[in-house]
């Protein structure tokens, strides 16, 4: 009997000593649902439990910020959007993880430069393992492009081909033309006020050489490049988008996508797989993804990071090792994650299984973030407030960028960037 | 005598406030301790990335709120609202109680579908009608193609997103207006109106010379209540429009709300948070003021 009762306790204590949950916050999105199947794996290795919280984007920042001002944060590991890998880093909500990596020998040589960049290092120091990306592209169907009557139509109206975009004015061009001459929308749009607008449009500012801020974190938002890029969104939002798009996130762009009422999207590349799936699509296997018609997008990504004031720091790092190890991050991409590591995105298998995950990593290579630094946040909350009034109408896009440039001005001198 | 009648008082009293003690204590905690930490807050340089109280700012604050115009567009969007929300809803609201009150069959039935609105979250409303309200998907649209109006482009043209907004409301919140108003003539004194039918007077002569006087403090009630509901409003814009297209839907509640998690700047929210506790305080007492005094008083 009391044999038993000591055998039982024993294991009880076992139990409590390892009976260690993580609990994280992370975003709907795919890949979260692709970790969360393969946890029971990382469960019976370990014996820590997982608990994921999965909420929608827009609401993860303010659910995360009281959490890393408190003493104890009720999250003992994060995912952490490239959005806001300069502001954690910077109010030090994150443990460093140089010394784990290098406590563990854990290679950090096989991820992309770009992502380890945008989330993993800040100021030199790494804070964050990437991990998933959603660099965007353009995503369009191949079966409007190859219609015979359209491309006949095409070449004579403009003496050119009709191919995939190439230059970001052919893209404007070819979703008009789209517009006009079919009942399909050229461009799914997701130009809701906030991050979504601005994510899309940053796409037409860099693809057109523009950016934020220059060298001296002087805001250049409002150059020529950067009005142009306005005019030409605006002029897609007008002439080539569903009507609604002014209210549409990413998940309003994709109904519209998936019910075959589009022609293409400016979107992450991680949509292709969800457009390709028949149970969820109606233009599975009419879908591609080419880089940003002018070749640079926007980047994007996920890291995991470890909250300063975690409880469970040592097994974070263990589930971040083990989520990270070769084989669960290939299993990952096969069940189809978005990779950040060169190995998984050449690997054999993964390439047999989805052929364009080359060009994913060529879009991730040379894609470029948003500005990351401790205002990034009030960056996005201003530029998408003036790109709103601008596609509405209620100012002139001169006037809307010439806000968000003093604001942007303003925020660089607050976080201390600001050169003269 | 008068020594033991004052310690009985005493012990009342003592008494009194040993039962009131536990909601009190509920409500120091919840209610005035962040009231007061906010306003602690909003005179300093506190954020969320720099939070501390190392930076005394005075009213610095409260200038930057005041001079800021998205501040003034989100003030008029919300008193528009306000004004028309509880204007509509009341007399609606209105309309179907008098009408309910002459119901006598499947009583139960109809307050059943009035209340469902009202126990639904916001949140799941917004949800709801955003799809409803699809401009290609939503059902809204096909039926009125059906009529043969063209597509209504209802949440994302920056004049039609207000108007949507509000509609929404009064959907949901209209049942609490209903709800009170019935309770209110549920309740009146039968004997004034059987006095005025054997006086043959008309319905309207009953309906404005007995009903709207009767209902007075039970209407001034269900105004204020949800005058101060409206102005909170914030979960309906967030899920139906944040704040968009343009910045023609962003209430003040909302606004805050940017100001806070996007914006990270807890002070300068803390301070507009104040303004807009001036603003709640100002329209409550003057309708306190203007039209709650008792029928006696008038006469």
């Amino acid at each position: 009997m009391r044999k038993w009762a000591v055998v039982w306790l024993s294991l009880l204590l076992a139990l409590g000593l390892f009976g260690v949950t993580l609990r994280v916050l992370m975003e709907d999105v795919p890949e979260t649902h692709i970790i969360k199947a393969l946890l029971p794996e990382f469960e019976a290795k370990t014996g820590i439990k997982v608990e994921f919280e999965i909420v929608q984007y827009s609401d993860m920042h303010a659910k995360l910020v009281p959490q890393l001002m408190s003493p104890n944060c009720q999250y003992d590991l994060l995912e952490v959007d490239n959005y806001w890998a300069g502001e954690f880093p910077a109010a030090g909500w994150l443990e460093p993880l140089d010394e784990y990596v290098k406590r563990d020998n854990f290679d950090i040589s096989v991820y992309l430069p770009s992502m380890l960049n945008m989330v993993g290092y800040y100021n030199g120091k790494l804070y964050m393992i990437p991990m998933y990306n959603y660099a965007m592209g353009l995503i369009y169907r191949k079966d409007v492009l190859e219609d015979e009557a359209l491309k006949k139509k095409y070449k004579e109206q403009y003496g050119r081909e009709l191919t995939v975009p190439r230059t970001l004015e052919d893209y404007v061009q070819i979703c008009e033309f789209i517009q006009a001459n079919t009942d399909l929308y050229g461009s799914a749009m997701q130009a809701q006020r906030g991050d979504p607008i601005v994510m899309e449009w940053s796409n037409y500012l860099f693809t057109l050489g523009g950016d934020y801020y220059d060298d001296k974190w002087h805001a250049r938002i409002n150059d020529e490049i950067g009005v142009k890029a306005t005019e030409l969104y605006i002029r897609v939002l007008k002439n080539a988008a569903p009507p609604g798009a002014l209210s549409f996130n990413l998940d309003d762009a994709y109904r519209v996508m998936a019910q075959g009422k589009a022609f293409s999207m400016i979107s992450y590349n991680w949509m292709l797989p969800q457009l390709d799936d028949p149970k969820k699509s109606k233009v599975a296997g009419k879908v591609a993804l080419e880089p940003m018609p002018g070749g640079i997008g926007l980047n994007g990504g996920w890291g995991w990071a470890i909250p300063k004031n975690s409880q469970h720091k040592e097994e974070a790092w263990e589930f971040i090792k083990w989520v990270e190890s070769p084989d669960i991050a290939k299993r990952r991409a096969l069940m189809g994650g978005a990779p950040t590591r060169f190995d998984v995105f050449t690997d054999e298998e993964v390439v047999k299984k989805y052929p364009w995950y080359p060009k994913v990593m060529w879009l991730a290579m040379y894609a470029k973030p948003v500005p990351e630094f401790q205002y990034s946040a009030q960056m996005i909350e201003v530029v998408g407030r003036e790109l709103s009034l601008a596609a509405t109408g209620e100012k002139t896009i001169k006037e809307a960028l010439d806000t968000a440039a003093k604001e942007l001005d303003k925020l660089a001198k607050l976080a201390g960037l600001w050169k003269k | 005598m008068g020594k033991r009648r004052g310690s009985i008082k005493r012990s009342e009293s003592l008494a009194g406030w040993a039962f009131v003690a536990p909601s009190l204590a509920v409500m120091i905690s919840v209610v005035a301790a962040p009231l007061v930490f906010s306003l602690i807050v909003s005179f300093y340089g506190y954020t969320f990335v720099n939070p501390t109280f190392n930076v005394f700012l005075g009213f610095e604050n409260y200038k930057n709120a005041l001079t800021d115009p998205y501040f003034w567009n989100s003030l008029w969007v919300t008193v528009k609202f306000v004004v028309l929300v509880v204007s509509l809803e009341f007399a609606l609201g209105f309309f179907v109680a008098l009408m309910l009150d002459r119901v006598v069959s499947f009583k139960r039935v109809y307050y059943t579908i009035l209340t469902l609105p009202m126990v639904m979250s916001p949140v799941a409303v917004g949800l709801i009608w955003k799809m409803l309200l699809h401009p290609d998907l939503g059902v809204l649209n096909y039926f009125l193609g059906l009529l043969g109006i063209g597509p209504v482009n209802w949440l994302a043209d920056s004049t039609m997103a207000f108007w949507s907004v509000l509609i929404v409301d009064i959907w949901q919140q209209i049942s609490f207006m209903i709800l009170l108003l019935l309770a209110g003539l549920v309740s009146l004194p039968k004997e004034p109106y059987e006095a005025a039918t054997i006086d043959g007077a008309s319905e309207m002569q009953k309906l404005f010379y007995i009903t709207i006087p009767l209902m007075r403090p039970v209407m001034v009630a269900a105004i204020i209540i949800r005058t101060i509901f409206a102005f909170r409003t914030y979960d309906l814009v967030y899920v139906l429009t944040r704040g968009g297209p343009g910045i023609s839907t962003e209430v003040l509640s909302y606004f805050i709300y940017r100001k806070t998690f996007m914006g990270l700047n807890l002070a300068e929210a803390a301070a507009t948070s104040y303004v807009l506790l001036g603003v709640v305080m100002l329209f409550v007492v003057v309708a306190f003021r203007v039209v709650y005094r008792s029928p006696h008083e008038e006469m």
